[in-house]
């Protein structure tokens, strides 16, 4: 999911709420790193597709509950809350924001 | 569908049978450190000449190895993983009651055997470089086990547990250097110094110094690769916790360097107090500093505790360079009682680390519910 995409506002709401959820080791969030791979959301229910940079970090279990405590916060309205983790398609750098990749000191392109 | 750690999967077994195998693992660092002081000549209740020379088997295995292990059950999900750092913990226990060195070693092996199962299991899910590396780190640890087993000797399995350590770091720190500018060389390096110091590893046993000097190069230029190409170069300028680790792993590096540089040294001209300070700035001075690091992060991933930052994490960490600075020198001059003052001073930056991590897991229980 990257900078351009348009989402519905309620997504968007969610993709906010994301915004807060931080990787320590990189000192930037979720949504700039590219680990936010898909936003359904309705009042209904909020259903987000996320992935971690490492299969092997065991962070993995404590981000997906900050992520759902954060959409929580957010919505408080909406009963149906998931974030679910996968791994495909693998994570690559280049899903990372233009802002991430700036801090990385990675060239303009 | 997710086989990932994520909100409807607790086959790692969530938080309550992860605490009393994280109290072993640190149980077995309190008695390697208290053993560890006996050794320096500092005398020390509870630890037992057994215990002295059961030193590296606490540090390493007892305590790296049931950390390791135990995270990396938690970022699999799967129950049958949660074995690796449970036979590592009864080993540690077995060590306690000075069980044989038969039941320790086997428990041992098969730790470090659940541990390769894992990695492997993981570089399935996610089958990538930095995912084989963590396979190969693994493997060193049970490497090192046979090399002990079949030697009689724990100094056979030195080398390779060394490598266990530093492997599985240098494979983190890999799949995070992806954050940076992509350096489609420095991979390419960064294999060739991975098969050197893998090749050079199982020599310190029977090959003597030309194993040993190959494996402090290998580690001398994997030092300098992940000062130039570690995401701490970034990090490092930023405040809070973010720039804290990144601090931590930057002067683990300038260890890793340091110890390589010893590890050399000690190889061409043996001596007992240079290769104590050669083995102490790898393992403490690069190995611990990666630990004292990331316990903000990992004990409330792997325990489900909050550790808010605190500026007092800098004071173990602080505590633990200026102590092992002392310890090196003491090597270097041939003074054993600077190694002596220097391994109390190693001592009290890890029961400082210790506190550091209960007060922040109080402050966290405390500040429960204000975010």
């Amino acid at each position: 999911m990257n900078d351009e995409q348009l989402l519905d506002p309620l997504a968007q709401r969610v993709r906010d709420a994301l915004s807060e959820v931080i990787d320590p080791e990189a000192g930037l969030d979720v949504v700039q790193l590219g680990l936010v791979y898909s936003i359904d959301a309705s009042p209904a229910s909020v259903r987000v597709r996320m992935t971690m940079t490492s299969a092997a970090c065991p962070l993995g279990e404590e981000i997906v509950e900050e992520a759902l405590s954060a959409i929580r916060r957010a919505l408080p309205q909406v009963p149906d809350v998931d974030v679910e983790l996968v791994w495909d398609p693998p994570w690559d750098p280049s899903m990372m924001s233009e802002e991430a990749k700036g801090f990385f000191g990675w060239s303009r392109p | 569908m997710s086989e990932a750690p994520g909100g409807r999967d607790r086959g790692a077994g969530g938080p309550g049978p992860r605490l009393p195998l994280l109290a072993c693992a640190i149980g077995s660092l309190v008695l390697g450190v208290l053993a560890g002081l006996l050794r320096a000549g500092v005398a020390v209740p509870v630890a037992t000449g057994e215990h002295v020379a059961a030193h590296a088997l606490l540090m390493i295995g007892g305590f790296f190895g049931t950390v390791v292990s135990l995270e990396r059950a938690v970022a699999l999900g799967r129950g049958w993983a949660t074995a690796a750092p449970l036979a590592s913990a009864l080993g540690a226990v077995a060590l306690w009651v000075g069980a044989p060195a038969g039941w320790v070693a086997g428990l041992q092996l098969a730790a470090g055997a659940v541990l390769v199962a894992a990695s492997v299991r993981l570089h399935r899910r996610q089958p990538q470089l930095h995912a084989q590396v963590l396979v190969v780190g693994a493997a060193c640890w049970p490497a090192g086990t046979l090399a002990w087993i079949a030697s009689g000797s724990v100094e056979a399995g030195i080398g390779l547990w060394i490598s266990f350590l530093v492997v599985t770091i240098a494979g983190e720190r890999l799949e995070l250097s992806r954050f940076m500018p992509p350096a489609p060389a420095a991979r390419r390096v960064f294999v060739g110094l991975l098969a050197l110091v893998v090749i050079a590893s199982p020599g310190w046993g029977f090959a003597g110094a030309p194993a040993r000097v190959a494996l402090g190069a290998g580690y001398l230029l994997l030092a300098g690769w992940l000062l130039r190409q570690d995401v701490a170069r970034r990090t490092a300028r930023e405040a809070g916790l973010t720039g804290f680790i990144g601090r931590a792993l930057i002067s683990g590096y300038a260890w890793l360097a340091i110890g390589a540089l010893l590890t050399i040294a000690a190889a061409l001209v043996p001596d007992p107090l240079r290769w104590d300070a050669a083995l102490h700035a790898l393992l403490l001075g690069f190995v611990m500093a990666m630990v004292f690091g990331h316990a903000p992060i990992i004990f409330p991933a792997v325990i489900r505790v909050r550790m808010p930052f605190h500026p007092g994490f800098y004071v173990p960490l602080a505590l633990l360079h200026a102590s092992l600075v002392l310890r090196v020198a003491g090597g270097l001059a041939g003074a054993p009682q600077w190694r002596a003052w220097g391994a109390v001073g190693n001592a009290i930056a890890l029961a400082t680390f210790l506190a550091s991590v209960a007060a922040s897991v109080w402050r966290g229980r405390r500040g429960r519910g204000r975010l």
